[in-house]
């Protein structure tokens, strides 16, 4: 019975969810990078109710407020991933070429222990996007990772809204070849594009005439009715892309294609659009920049499909030297946890500098996620997302010792329990529920494919992996 | 399937038994007389008419108002399996039936031959609101009297509301449709709705001006009419606290009334759900109760005796920290999940009884759990099952307790039901007796 009695105690205190909160913390003496105002040597930096109030020397720590010694340590903003696939409870709806009505916002997993894991790293920001099995694919959503709070609670708030686009051979392999439907070529991707905004164009305006009529009918009560037109959840959407309400991320590789969906947002006056992966993009570089148009690449990752051999590791130093907007991103739920290293890596490959490659995962992904003006840097009045490095950020020896989202500490070195999961099942014997996850996955594809390999089953059976 | 069930004996009468009323209270060597359905007396004085006839329950039997089932697809017609679905042309615009939207399906048109009509009576249900199964709108609610024979089963009263849930559309590898995912569901969901209700108003428009053009008539988005209308509730099944906040995401864009199904972390939304009214017909298809925590158990339970035999005969099993600590996750875990609908009860919550996919033959033990684990006392239980589920249903001025002019449905178990081996020997819904002599 004492064993019982023991058990209960311990379960009536144990919390296992954080309350979501803006916290206040006085990080002092440290080196800080802020991204926009350079690296400050021995400097404070004062967060009160989740929002940077201070940067400066000696600064005092008001009643109640935390210190943190960080003296020898590197102050960084939060890593952001503008491209991650981490803990969506479904990632594509592949069963129709255009699914914009579909939201990941519909499809956050709160409870996944990756988003831990991604805090260790220093991460504090991502954008949970749709797959890209589809030429429009579904709705992005961008969170911080407040690990431990509601789905709801993890929203960035508003965030820029997104969505997903894809081009080539993942919606050409899904819906062309896997189910028959348009699109089967590069060419018929663009007409998918084309269409659609079309379409969504001609519902807007008989919509509009629709409703501006039965309002007169209503209020007059006589006359003719107007045939209702019924409020269409995926034309909506197109017509908020078209309008600039939405953020366009498209998944892309081949420079051809990023020319070609240039070509299209011209013809519709979309403006604010980030290629995703785009290999090829250092060859447009130039039409990249004059467009405003933004990239999201790898460091250094391709050859895992046939359109993504011509690749180079100098990618993201050619854009940015070309003045585009360029970020460094995951698409993998390991490499989320080592975003530095891969910034690193830009400058040991293109001789970028260190600033503009922390740029690459904090303030250009924060740019092209529209919440440039609240996180991506250190400055009085953005949101308290901080990481303290016990070295310097870029150098593979460093650790993340403390991550702060908007003031509160979600992760501590110091005090790093094992098990982290917010939710178990507990039909699971500790056998099998230790090993809860694999965190190192091999990256045969790129992940945003799937859920979609039952609808490549020609593909699947001949080339498993490729 | 319905009918006039009055058989050769206009009343019947069981004395001498032992009545367990909904509200928990216990009335012995009582009578409980009925006739065409309905009961006409009940308790220690009821006058036996004269040409009633009795059975004597020779005062070992105990009574109990008719067990609800809340929502089951007993008697439905089974599904097709996906891989014999045949492929679409356009995965994308499947038609209704293939995307799982089939609100415009009524159980009481639908019932087959289902071995579980008589194996629940058996367990003390006589009653239960049934719904065709399918994915993510499979029809409608429909309350029935029990029967053994499907044929027998009857419709007590039509449309209760809708049924719903996150299925995705039926089919496999190659034969899969839209919707496909939860968020796809989602926006599905929203769709059917926005085109039930633009259909809704052409309908009326055309009614006024016969001059317009027709409108193009839909059963399927016909039958979603009362849910755009706020007019019936959507009985939604769904358990995690995700998918439960999705609902309600869902209840606040277009405002009818919800009943949760099944609920199995609905405490962890139990302040919400007390606010909006929304009650909850909760499911009790626990997870099995730890191994280690069911083996510690029973030691606790052997006398001291028993214990020092066992130490010199085994070594103290002993575990790491990292065990430990898994343990009392998986322990707080399980126990959130057998303490739902106390807790949910604590709240102020209305908490009925489902049993949302349950095998009947794991029904003793989950009620074992319930009262041993679950908080929950024998009247609790007797409650759930029947009164408060009535409410849910509406059904509550025929069904759910045992009073003078209520359907003369209950159980007649060989001892107190929670005691070990109770047997159901006669079941009596609507007034028809079916006798199981404890088979």
């Amino acid at each position: 019975m004492t064993k019982l009695i023991t058990l209960c105690l311990i379960l009536a205190f144990s919390t296992t969810a954080y309350a979501q909160e803006k916290g206040s913390v006085l990080i002092q003496n440290a080196t800080v990078i802020t991204v926009t105002n350079g690296d400050l040597e021995e400097t404070d930096v004062l967060i009160r109710d989740g929002v940077i109030r201070e940067i400066g020397k000696d600064l005092n720590a008001p009643r109640g407020v935390e210190t943190v010694d960080a003296t020898g340590k590197f102050v960084m903003p939060g890593i952001i991933d503008a491209h991650s696939h981490l803990n969506g409870v479904d990632i594509n709806e592949a069963r129709n070429p255009v699914t914009a009505e579909v939201t990941m916002e519909e499809s956050v997993d709160p409870n996944e222990v990756g988003i831990y894991h991604a805090l260790a790293g220093g991460a504090t920001t991502i954008h949970l996007m749709h797959g890209s099995a589809n030429v429009i694919g579904g709705q992005g959503e961008t969170l911080k990772l407040r690990y431990g709070v509601s789905q709801e609670e993890m929203k960035f708030e508003n965030a820029k809204r997104t969505i997903k686009f894809a081009l080539g051979e993942n919606p050409t392999r899904v819906h062309g070849q896997g189910n028959g439907v348009q699109p089967r070529t590069r060419m018929g991707v663009e007409q998918v594009v084309r269409g659609h905004f079309d379409e969504a164009l001609d519902y807007k305006r008989k919509r509009e005439a629709y409703l501006e009529a039965k309002a007169q009918y209503d209020r007059r009560g006589r006359g003719t009715p107007p045939v209702p037109v019924a409020e269409n959840l995926r034309y909506e959407v197109l017509n908020d892309i078209i309008e600039g309400e939405i953020f366009v991320h498209c998944h892309s590789y081949r420079a051809d294609e990023i020319l070609m969906l240039m070509r299209v947002f011209n013809d519709y006056g979309i403006e604010n659009y980030t290629f995703q992966h785009a290999n090829e993009a250092f060859k447009v570089a130039n039409e990249l920049a004059k467009n405003g148009a933004m990239t999201s690449v790898f460091s250094d990752w391709w050859a895992y499909k046939f359109e993504v051999y011509y690749s180079t590791a100098y990618n993201a130093s050619i854009l940015n030297a070309n003045g585009v907007v360029n970020s460094i991103n995951s698409d993998n739920d390991q490499l989320l946890r080592t975003l530095n290293h891969e910034a690193a890596k830009v400058v040991r490959y293109g001789d970028t500098s260190v600033n503009d490659a922390i740029k690459m995962i904090t303030l250009h992904p924060a740019i092209q996620l529209g919440i440039d003006d609240r996180v991506g840097s250190i400055e009085e009045g953005k949101h308290g997302d901080v990481v303290v490095w016990d070295g310097h950020p870029l150098s593979i020896y460093s650790k993340a010792e403390m991550t702060f989202v908007d003031g509160t500490k979600y992760f501590d070195l110091a005090n790093d329990p094992d098990d982290m999961r917010i939710q178990i099942n507990p039909g699971t014997d500790f056998d099998d529920g230790s090993n809860f996850r694999k965190i190192v996955d091999n990256r045969d594809e790129d992940a945003c494919i799937q859920d979609t390999f039952i609808l490549l089953q020609d593909q699947a059976q001949t080339h498993a992996h490729n | 399937m319905q009918g006039v069930f009055a058989q050769t004996t206009p009343a019947h009468a069981l004395k001498n038994v032992t009545i367990h009323h909904a509200d928990g209270s216990t009335t012995e060597s009582a009578t409980i007389v009925w006739r065409n359905g309905v009961i006409e007396a009940i308790g220690i004085n009821a006058a036996i008419p004269f040409d009633a006839f009795e059975i004597d329950g020779g005062d070992s039997l105990h009574v109990y108002p008719g067990f609800i089932d809340g929502f089951s697809t007993l008697g439905s017609p089974s599904l097709p399996k996906s891989q014999d679905l045949p492929k679409l042309d356009d995965p994308g615009n499947p038609p209704y039936y293939r995307s799982g939207v089939q609100p415009e399906r009524k159980p009481s048109e639908l019932l087959t031959e289902d071995k579980n009509f008589e194996a629940i009576m058996k367990v003390g249900f006589t009653t239960a609101a049934l719904y065709p199964d399918g994915y993510m709108l499979p029809g409608q609610v429909e309350a029935f009297y029990l029967s053994s024979s499907h044929n027998n089963v009857g419709l007590i009263k039509g449309p209760l509301g809708l049924a719903g849930s996150f299925d995705t559309a039926p089919g496999g590898w190659s034969s899969g449709a839209y919707p496909s995912t939860l968020m796809g569901v989602m926006a599905k969901f929203r769709q059917v709705m926005f085109d039930a209700t633009a259909l809704q108003q052409h309908i009326k428009y055309y009614e006024q001006n016969p001059e317009m053009p027709a409108p193009d008539r839909d059963r399927v988005l016909e039958a979603m009419f009362p849910l755009v209308n706020n007019s019936t509730p959507l009985f939604f099944e769904v358990d995690s606290k995700e998918h439960i906040e999705r609902i309600l995401k869902i209840q606040d864009e277009f405002g009818f009334n919800v009943v949760i199904v099944s609920g199995k972390e609905a405490y962890a939304k139990a302040d919400e759900l007390k606010r909006r009214n929304i009650p909850v017909l909760a499911g009790i298809d626990f997870t099995d109760m730890p191994k280690w925590y069911a083996e510690m158990k029973k030691e606790e339970e052997k006398d001291e005796a028993e214990v020092e035999q066992e130490e010199e005969a085994a070594e103290e099993e002993e575990i790491s920290e990292e065990e430990q600590n898994y343990r009392e996750k998986q322990l707080e875990a399980w126990k959130a999940e057998v303490t739902n609908i106390k807790k949910l009860m604590d709240s102020g919550v209305s908490v009925g009884f489902s049993s949302a996919g349950l095998e009947l033959k794991d029904l003793s033990a989950k009620i074992e759990i319930l009262l041993d684990e679950g908080g929950l006392t024998e009247t609790d239980l007797v409650t759930l099952m029947s009164a408060n589920t009535a409410n849910i249903l509406g059904l509550n001025r025929t069904h759910g307790s045992l009073e003078r002019g209520k359907n003369a449905s209950f159980s007649v178990f060989d001892k107190a039901m929670t005691e070990e081996k109770a047997k159901v020997l006669h079941s009596i819904s609507n007034g028809i007796i079916h006798e199981f002599n404890g088979n």
